[in-house]
């Protein structure tokens, strides 16, 4: 499928995400409406890998870049990034170890439960 | 002249791109653990614009042509799960106790610290999704009410220290089985990680990339009732 053509289905499934998101009672991001949509999308067999693919992997492999501008925005922020430095520090560290061990346990104990069960 | 030239759409996304290619050249070169494109090119934009004296409403104009890739970036990452179905199918249950259990620990300890070290609310929100990938955690942050480039330095930064930490914690925690290693660090450090799950083995990869996404969804549903 053309690369044009491509475009098109991710952009109208973004739309279409930004669609449900409005419908929906409660708040909740286009972006994660739309992920779910193409998922279905591909789960139902309406859509094929082949009709995203080539698009879908040049936005997956160069992801990181998307995120540049959010990122350089913190311009607007840096007496608050000076003022609180180490305590950011502090958490992101403790809570991503925390967060890696926890996650961890439950799932090796989720395994060990089911190669018993089997 | 200046404001034509620095205000130009084609400022701000040719100096993303440079940044960003300079960051991977770099990157390739040093192949350190700390070395992260996103990184670097910030380390590269925001002392050009401010040294320049460039107001980020300029750089904004091309900026937010990018940013409006965010949304089809994350839409896409469904061609990850898709792809790894089977591996789903198989560790449905690993896969759902690890995400669930590293969501919960998330928001619990970045809850809890964040009041330890009396930091406040606004802060707390936007340190909260710091475990999912950046364009949910983005969503998550300003559904809180949240800072949301604090929120993207938050990630960046967690990204990059599960790459750092993953194998050595699951060397000292003596955690040898290749899916709940890829589960862990997804759960724990979204995309950035994922790309060390990858280079751990195939099997890490994989999983790491379905808890990653599972990891964001469940993030953003546990969020809706606060925003």
């Amino acid at each position: 499928m053309s690369i044009l053509a491509q475009m098109a289905i991710v952009f109208a499934t973004c739309l279409a995400g930004e669609a449900l998101s409005a419908i929906l009672p409660f708040p909740f991001p286009s972006s994660i409406a739309a992920m779910l949509l193409l998922l279905a999308a591909l789960w139902t067999g309406i859509l094929k890998v082949e009709h995203i693919r080539q698009k879908s992997d040049f936005l997956l492999s160069n992801m990181s870049f998307f995120f540049i501008p959010a990122g350089v925005r913190v311009i607007e922020h840096l007496s608050l990034v000076s003022a609180i430095w180490w305590r950011f520090i502090v958490v992101v560290v403790v809570s991503t170890v925390a967060v890696f061990l926890a996650s961890a346990l439950a799932a090796g104990l989720a395994m060990r439960f089911g190669r018993r069960r089997r | 002249m200046r404001e034509a030239v620095f205000s130009s759409p084609f400022f701000g996304i040719t100096l993303s791109l440079a940044a960003y290619c300079i960051g991977v050249m770099i990157c390739r070169r040093t192949s350190l653990a700390i070395c992260n494109p996103l990184l670097i090119s910030y380390l590269i934009i925001i002392p050009t614009l401010l040294l320049a004296g460039i107001p980020l409403e300029w750089y904004e104009n091309g900026g937010d042509l990018i940013d409006m890739f965010l949304s089809p970036a994350t839409a896409v990452l469904a061609l990850t799960v898709y792809r790894q179905r089977k591996l789903v199918r198989r560790h449905i249950i690993a896969i759902a106790a690890g995400t669930v259990a590293g969501c919960v620990t998330s928001i619990t300890t970045v809850y809890a610290m964040c009041r330890l070290l009396s930091l406040d609310g606004i802060v707390t929100a936007s340190l909260l999704p710091k475990s999912i990938t950046t364009p949910m955690a983005i969503a998550v942050s300003q559904s809180l009410g949240g800072i949301g480039p604090l929120t993207v330095l938050a990630v960046i930064f967690t990204g990059i220290l599960g790459s750092i930490l993953a194998p050595l914690l699951t060397r000292v925690f003596r955690i040898r089985d290749e899916v709940v290693q890829g589960i862990a660090i997804g759960a724990s450090s979204h995309a950035v990680g994922t790309g060390k799950a990858i280079e751990m083995g195939e099997i890490q990869g994989a999983m790491s990339s379905i808890s990653l996404v599972i990891s964001g969804i469940l993030t953003v549903l546990v969020s809706i009732p606060f925003s």
